[in-house]
């Protein structure tokens, strides 16, 4: 069963660019009114237009999500202008190197910056939306995580007759975690793992669903940043071929696939994309994982 | 003697539960102990210590005061650091419908003791684990980040506690991998309801009694966290330790890569 989201209204943060950009043109060709953040000032006015045009109504802020009070300001706008929220997108991410061997100072830096907008954002804007979609009557949370504690080979192994190239089938087996050099971020992102399943216990009965996308590698602005991704245009579908990103835009085709689910769709599921497998949502879980049964 | 003669450990948030076992029981072990918390009763946990022949230095130092930490690790560590556990902690009911002025105020006390005093504690403490070439780092966490084995876990009004601890899934992961070649192991225990203060906090006047009786004890959870360090320097990284009411405290097997963190068997 699926819903329409005609005239509803959504915020997406970190819309400016990459993924979240795919995210609110997907959202809007569904006739979804939007207010959008970034800290990027030229980019956000750009996919503003570009949403305009699309024919939905849009409110654009400068605003970052790690700062409490451009939190408040962004979600108080939203219900000034369109009465309620529907939907939250929380995508605003950022990446900094980081590993246990760093001195405390550029650790106190990292910490503001990454966990500060990957985890405090998230945590803030979710927390600011909550009591208007209780008001409300319901909502939909979907947070932005990562694969790299959810994967196609953990926390559940997934079938792996539709994707014969992936190396991470049973064996070998996939290690679990980004690497060495991204704790902060890592840490950030598992934190919205915990959190995405204590909301969707607590916001069962109030009819808010709360669902986390934890990606693979996935063609975005922050990728191709940590790549230093910079092609030559004649070689870029190649490449990109070569190295079998997922797309953001498909990616934004299973959030909307998510949100028509309606009330009745699934909610404390921290859902993989996993890179070499088709980019899909994958069929409900049976149980939703905070309300598992005993396992022995 | 003891297992761990000649080692120096640092317990954090030791004034009392878990803290004040784990730095018993490392002393009981030959191990000198450094051991911080909040709260002055610290100090007497220290003497205690020395009372029954350890040796102890405790400090009061916030885990989430870079200050406190540089200074207490800097007095640790005339010594060497070979162990630290990461305990200090806080809980609190934080009800998803706090307003706002509460919410900030929630974040800031839970998320900057449990989840950034972790990194303020490790980052100051690894130079010196690496000098150590047989260091333990021991997160306490929660069977909250363990597939539960009873229904409850990541309950809806500790989203900030919950959350602080999955928090922690991402340093084991990623330290046990950068630490590896220096022979630093970074594991996590992760338990059910265990008989300390924290606990009792949550009820009204005294527990029932069959309630305590079903707990862990320190003491159990603290054998554990010993069994885990004495694995020495080819014992398991980067995993997840679960013990849970009902089931033997025990170290498991150790996990497959995948599952370290996770912890859900093959299926």
């Amino acid at each position: 069963m699926t819903v329409s989201l005609e005239g509803k209204s959504a915020i997406v943060t970190g819309a400016a660019v990459g993924i979240g950009n795919a995210f609110a043109r997907a959202l809007a060709i569904q006739g979804v009114n939007l207010s959008i953040c970034d800290i990027r000032g030229d980019d956000l006015q750009e996919i503003a237009e570009t949403l305009d045009q699309i024919g939905i109504e849009v409110e654009s802020t400068l605003a970052d999500v790690s700062v409490p009070a451009d939190v408040r300001g962004v979600v108080d706008k939203h219900i000034s202008r369109f009465g309620g929220i529907d939907l939250l997108v929380s995508n605003a991410g950022t990446w900094a190197q980081s590993e246990a061997t760093d001195d405390l100072d550029k650790s106190d830096a990292d910490w503001d910056k990454v966990v500060g907008t990957n985890f405090a954002g998230v945590f803030l804007f979710g927390r600011a939306v909550i009591p208007h979609m209780i008001a409300h009557g319901g909502g939909n949370i979907v947070n932005i995580a990562t694969d790299h504690f959810c994967t196609c080979g953990s926390p559940n192994v997934w079938n792996h007759d539709d994707a014969p190239d992936c190396p991470h089938g049973i064996n070998p087996p996939r290690p679990v975690g980004g690497g060495s050099i991204m704790d902060l971020y890592d840490a950030g992102k598992s934190a919205i793992n915990g959190l995405t399943l204590s909301w969707a216990k607590a916001l069962h009965e109030q009819n808010i669903r709360v669902n986390a996308f934890c990606m693979g590698a996935t063609d975005s602005h922050m990728l191709r940043g940590f790549n230093n991704f910079d092609p030559d245009p004649a070689e870029e579908a190649k490449l990109l071929e070569e190295f079998g990103w997922m797309k953001a835009e498909d990616i934004a085709d299973c959030l909307v696939e998510l949100v028509k689910e309606g009330e009745e769709g699934r909610s404390g599921e921290n859902i993989g994309f996993a890179l070499g497998h088709p980019v899909r949502l994958p069929k409900r879980q049976p149980i939703p994982t905070f309300m598992y049964e005993p396992l022995s | 003697m003891g297992t761990l003669d000649g080692q120096t450990a640092i317990v954090t948030g030791a004034a009392q539960g878990l803290g004040k076992a784990f730095a018993e029981c490392i002393s009981a072990e030959g191990a000198k102990v450094y051991i911080c918390d909040i709260k002055a009763e610290v100090n007497a946990v220290a003497e205690g210590i020395r009372d029954n022949g350890g040796q102890a230095e405790a400090f009061v130092a916030d885990v989430s005061n870079r200050s406190d930490v540089e200074n207490f690790v800097a007095a640790a560590a005339k010594d060497g650091i070979d162990i630290l556990v990461n305990n200090a902690g806080k809980w609190k009911h934080t009800p998803v419908t706090s307003d706002w002025e509460q919410t900030l105020a929630d974040y800031d006390e839970i998320i900057n003791t449990n989840f950034k005093g972790v990194m303020y504690m490790s980052r100051a403490a690894i130079p010196h684990l690496i000098q150590s070439d047989k260091g333990n780092i021991v997160h306490i966490s929660t069977y909250y980040v363990l597939p539960p084995k009873s229904n409850g876990t990541n309950p809806p009004l500790t989203d900030l506690y919950s959350a602080s601890k999955w928090g922690l899934n991402g340093f084991t992961a990623a330290w046990s991998k950068t630490l590896e070649p220096h022979n630093v192991r970074v594991n996590a225990l992760c338990m059910g309801a265990t008989d300390t203060p924290m606990l009792r906090g949550l009820y009204e006047g005294d527990p029932p009694a069959d309630a305590v009786d079903s707990w862990m004890t320190p003491e159990q959870i603290a054998g554990l966290l010993i069994d885990l360090v004495n694995e020495g320097p080819d014992g398991r990284t980067g995993e997840n330790i679960g013990a849970w009411v009902g089931v033997p405290v025990e170290l498991p097997p150790e996990q497959e890569p995948h599952h370290k963190i996770t912890g859900i068997p093959v299926g």
